[in-house]
């Protein structure tokens, strides 16, 4: 029997948009006086489904049907409007890479930054510190500050944080193609490991072709709704044809 | 309780402090010796002003430690709430990407200006020393009086950064209760050269009552304090506020935390 990692449960979220957008006191009162018409933004209806431990699982969909919403949701960043998520295990997301970097502090400082924003202490980042700069292949400007990097060292050094954080579960939006394709080539061999391993992964991307190579079962969302579920051959397929009518 | 510093929650805090101070002196030739730096030009400037030439505090023993201990002491008090303020917008980025307790944020901002009035203390300890106070044990009493201001900056960050998240009117609205609370607190001129019948609505201000507080201990005696100045059922009024306060700012911080990810 396979064990449930990530279930995901009649999942609806709204975003109520008002017409004016109450940023000051002013305006809130009158909207209250008005009553102002708000704008619901329906961008998940009731959404199910369950991810298995060990599943490299693929999200994918046209822009605006609501992946990256799902995956905050997830992650805990949103809270539902309706329904229930269920995370069984460790689960370490990656909405973006390089959360809390800062451009003043040195990448020293930056990859210990991260790493607690990850939720990982100062020994254990101490610990993986020497493997991620390795990784990251940037030794020599680690005492620098992080807004001397160019934009791919930056990126390639968030990356390595990322690819080294060990957990059960992690959670990727559409980080795949980062750096040159000797770098490429390093997170694949990265990915597959973490495979191997029985890691739980999952993936938003708009690439079928990184869908095609990694994951083993891929979900297809159309507007807001569950469009498909199986199989990643028949999911990409789908998924041109929706393109196609639209 | 224990949740609330959870290893990894210690974690953030302290990499967010660390962070925090090693910014603000980021640049500068002499980077951290500012901590210490600052409030010593500070003080140079209110002891030749208030002692010299405008002599507000004349028959106040010991006055320029009088000055100091509110200053330093007010300081704390607007900046920790300044930076509060705005700890959870300014940290948009976090709060849309990560899930993490909103709640740190306020807490950080109230530590680092924890720091600054921990350096500040040290200056004015040795002011008071150089100034002739015979050190004594009452000296250790500033610790819970400083933990009550504390309580009162977190609650009242907690309140109005979580406002602040929709309304952003608050941070004008806010410079100007301090400027009020600045004269409200009497900060520059002794209590004792305010009628004895206005006296006690200086007291309607927690921060006062700290602040007074605070001189008796480290100045003189002759700080007039609430506990000389009214009677002991009024003399709640400061504990309830600050108890109201925290209560109040963190029921309202909880409640719109969970949408902060959307609002900001």
């Amino acid at each position: 029997m396979t064990e449930v990692a990530i279930e995901v449960k009649n999942i609806h979220k709204e975003f109520v948009l008002l017409q004016n957008k109450s940023t000051t006191l002013k305006q809130a009162v009158v909207n209250i006086v008005k009553k102002n018409h708000k704008t619901i933004y329906k961008v998940l209806d009731g959404v199910n489904f369950e991810i298995n431990k060990g599943d490299f699982f693929g999200i994918i969909g046209r822009n605006g049907c609501g992946k990256s919403t799902l995956l905050k949701l997830i992650a805990g960043v949103y809270e539902p409007t309706a329904g229930n998520i269920y995370v069984h295990g460790g689960l370490t997301p990656f909405i973006e890479l390089g959360v809390g970097f800062n451009p003043e502090l040195s990448g020293r400082d930056n990859v210990y930054l991260n790493g607690a924003m990850l939720g990982f202490t100062r020994k254990q980042m101490t610990e993986m510190y020497d493997e991620i700069v390795a990784f990251a292949e940037i030794e020599p400007f680690m005492d620098q500050k992080l807004k001397n990097y160019s934009s791919g060292m930056q990126v390639r050094l968030a990356f390595s944080i990322a690819i080294k954080a060990e957990n059960d579960i992690l959670m990727f939006d559409e980080v795949l193609a980062v750096g040159d394709a000797n770098f490429q080539e390093k997170c694949i061999k990265q990915f597959q490991r973490l495979k191997r391993e029985g890691k739980t992964i999952v993936l938003v991307t708009h690439s079928m072709d990184t869908v095609e190579q990694f994951c083993n079962r891929v979900l297809l969302l159309n507007s807001g709704k569950v469009d498909f579920i199986g199989k990643p051959e028949d999911a990409v397929r789908r998924y041109n044809e929706l393109n196609l009518i639209n | 309780m224990m949740k609330y510093f959870s290893v990894r929650n210690r974690s953030i805090l302290k990499e967010l402090v660390r962070a925090d101070f090693k910014i603000r002196y980021q640049g500068s030739v002499l980077g951290y010796a500012w901590s210490v730096l600052r409030p010593l030009l500070l003080f140079s400037i209110l002891y030749v002003i208030f002692v010299y030439i405008i002599p507000l505090g004349k028959g106040v023993p010991h006055y320029p430690v009088y000055l100091l201990t509110g200053v330093i002491l007010w300081n704390f008090f607007s900046e920790s709430t300044i930076q509060g303020l705005t700890a959870v917008v300014a940290r948009g980025d976090l709060i849309r990407k990560i899930k993490l307790p909103k709640y740190l944020l306020v807490f950080s901002s109230t530590i680092s200006a924890l720091i600054n009035l921990f350096f500040g203390l040290v200056v004015l300890l040795v002011f008071a020393l150089i100034n002739g106070v015979t050190p004594s044990v009452e000296w250790l009493l500033l610790i819970p009086l400083i933990l009550e201001l504390v309580s009162l900056s977190v609650g009242i960050s907690l309140l109005l950064s979580s406002l602040f998240v929709k309304f952003r009117d608050i941070s004008y609205i806010w410079e100007v209760v301090l400027q009020i609370g600045f004269y409200a607190s009497a900060i520059i001129f002794p209590l004792s050269s305010v009628p004895v019948h206005l006296r006690q609505w200086f007291f309607l201000n927690p921060v006062s009552q700290v602040i007074q507080d605070s001189r008796y201990v480290l100045a003189t005696h002759t700080s007039v304090t609430m506990w000389n100045t009214v009677d002991a059922i009024r003399f709640i009024i400061p504990f309830a506020m600050i108890a109201a306060i925290a209560i109040i700012g963190g029921f309202v911080f909880k409640k719109r935390s969970r949408t902060f990810a959307e609002d900001i």
